[in-house]
């Protein structure tokens, strides 16, 4: 005990006092302890390579050889220049478009089917919900059979006296197939989140409507709604934001085919990332990043409005 | 007279809703019990006109050959080890971060926080590339620490979890200190029990994400002795088109295992999915 005081002492401070550093770490190192795993991760897995991404995709680089510097050149190639980017914009584009056209709405009427104190509540959600629960790619080789040439769906057409359809195999028809299959897959989780929402509308609500004498489409219109506002701004930004990365689905089904019908923008990524053009594959990534951070951007003003 | 006439409309309506419950349902069903039915089938039976809508004759062929033709019981147990061990990360590294976020004060605390939540904004597409060389360079690619380090912790969980602390009475956590626990006592002792909930949907969402989790394992496998459920069954089904048969009971063993872990946890299940749309 007494030596050390000694030495302390011996170099002017007043005994006992530890130097101010030492002090901090002791009273914060077990915090930083705690969030160092998330902290590093993050900056060795995600900040680190966002950079790199970044430098690459303003390079000319393939991975094997030295990086060569173009500035904006594959920002301006992918643009102006690669027709199937652009094809793969609009598909995606298209993509999103349709899934959020169809999807939510099939949620919105399904759980208010749901919330009409419907007995066997649960046993419904379940079949709504199942999809979602299963991995893109199992979804995706299921309706690649039902979608076959003589598969269940052109075996009712035909029985129905109609002819078949190249559900996956006609580029006028492909992309929509992908389409149906996502919603199928993924509608039940806005059927969920929309019925919590339902239910946690205040019941007072209706009854004050009822007494003045509103009617049914006025109640929805005026109650309903407004009250899942927050509801449908989360659900349409979150389907936008995940719907613009699609990928799965499209390996499975189509390999982006026929003619580049369905060839997405992270599919696209995916054929660069395969031939080795890092620096044009990273700037790829960059541009579905600038239009997701658009979409985020507008999900943080659109939900402050509340 | 008017309740009178109010019932049987009443009944119509219920009847009416229950009926396009019921249809919607059913159609919801029609591709799982699809593919089920096709995977006992024999391959020649797969596509007929009229279709078989229960397997005659009814054959475990399918199945015999996945399971020993291919490895799909290696495929199985990668996908069980890599999902727990990542999940078990996440729910060590992702509430211990919580808790020091939600509860305890230190410099740059609102700084560093704001920084990861910034981060889930970056799609993964953005650093996947160079995070494949990062690999590369540390010579993981190919093996499990590929699919398992760079995702043993999730920004995503750590919000969700820190909202789920803040809810913790602080005398709680003092009256603990001054029995003598440490923080990391603390953390075990009181946080983590009474943080159960929170953690039961974390557990599901990072084991679900990870079970059906396609591209990154797509990209950073090349050994079929790794392969994940959904990157062998992606394999499978490119491989040999010839046999939809064999291909659905793959489908089948992939859907499985997840499906049935829902059924009996499906409370969980939607909290776990729902969570953050509709709790804040």
């Amino acid at each position: 005990m007494t030596s050390e005081q000694i030495t302390i002492g011996k170099s002017g401070a007043p005994p006992g006092a530890r130097p101010r550093w030492l002090k901090f770490i002791r009273k914060y190192y077990i915090a930083y302890l705690f969030i160092a795993v998330p902290l590093l991760s993050m900056i060795a897995f995600l900040y680190i390579p966002m950079i790199i991404s970044f430098w690459w995709s303003l390079n000319d680089y393939s991975g094997l050889q030295a990086a060569r510097f173009i500035g904006l050149g594959n920002y301006i190639e992918l643009l102006t220049h690669d027709k199937v980017f652009t094809k793969s914009l609009v598909n995606t584009t298209l993509f999103v478009l349709m899934g959020m056209g169809i999807g939510p709405t099939l949620g919105l009427l399904t759980a208010l089917l749901l919330n009409q104190k419907a007995r066997f509540q649960t046993l419904f959600r379940t079949a709504y919900f199942l999809p979602v629960m299963t991995s893109l790619v199992v979804v995706a080789t299921i309706w690649v059979m039902l979608y076959n040439q003589n598969g269940l769906f052109n075996t009712i057409l035909v029985d129905l006296g109609l002819s078949r359809v190249g559900w996956l195999s006609d580029p006028r028809y492909s992309l929509f197939s992908v389409v149906i299959a996502s919603v199928w897959q993924g509608f039940g989780f806005e059927t969920v989140v929309f019925l919590a929402a339902l239910q946690s509308i205040p019941k007072e609500f209706y009854e004050a409507a009822m007494i003045d004498g509103a009617g049914a489409m006025q109640r929805f219109w005026y109650i309903t709604l407004p009250s899942l506002r927050p509801v449908i701004v989360f659900v349409y930004i979150i389907g936008i934001i995940g719907s613009y990365q699609v990928f799965d689905q499209v390996y499975v089904m189509t390999s982006g085919g026929p003619v580049y019908s369905t060839s997405t923008i992270v599919y696209y990524l995916f054929t660069k990332f395969r031939d080795l053009r890092l620096g044009y594959a990273s700037a790829i990534a960059y541009i579905l990043f600038a239009i997701l951070v658009i979409f985020s951007y507008l999900q943080m003003r659109l939900s402050r409005e509340r | 007279m008017r309740a009178v006439s109010k019932r049987p409309r009443h009944n119509l309506r219920r009847s009416l809703i229950y009926l396009v419950l019921a249809v919607t349902s059913i159609l919801m069903l029609v591709p799982f019990y699809w593919s089920v039915v096709t995977s006992f089938k024999l391959e020649q039976f797969v596509f007929t006109n009229p279709p078989q809508w229960w397997p005659n004759p009814l054959t475990l062929h399918n199945y015999l050959s996945v399971l020993t033709n291919i490895p799909f019981p290696r495929y199985f147990a990668n996908s069980v080890f890599v999902a727990l061990a990542t999940t078990l990360g996440h729910v060590f590294f992702d509430t211990l971060a919580a808790y020091a976020f939600a509860k305890l004060t230190f410099p740059g605390r609102d700084r560093i926080f704001f920084i990861m939540l910034l981060a889930l904004m970056v799609p993964f597409q953005v650093n996947l590339i160079p995070l494949y060389r990062i690999m590369a360079i540390l010579h993981w690619t190919d093996s499990y620490a590929a699919l398992i380090v760079p995702n043993l912790t999730s920004i995503f969980g750590i919000f969700l979890m820190r909202q789920f602390l803040l809810s913790i009475p602080n005398e709680m956590l003092d009256a603990a200190r001054i029995d003598g626990c440490g923080e990391f006592g603390v953390f075990s002792r009181v946080v983590l029990p009474l943080a159960l909930p929170g953690v039961a949907t974390l557990v599901i969402f990072t084991f679900m994400n990870t079970w059906n989790d396609f591209l990154w394992p797509r990209i950073v496998l090349n050994s079929e002795t790794l392969f994940t459920l959904p990157v062998g069954l992606a394999q499978l089904q490119m491989k040999n088109t010839s046999n939809q048969a064999q291909i659905m009971a793959g489908t089948v063993l992939t859907a499985l295992p997840m499906i049935l872990v829902f059924l009996f946890m499906q409370r969980q299940f939607i909290e776990g999915m729902t969570a953050g749309a509709v709790k804040e």
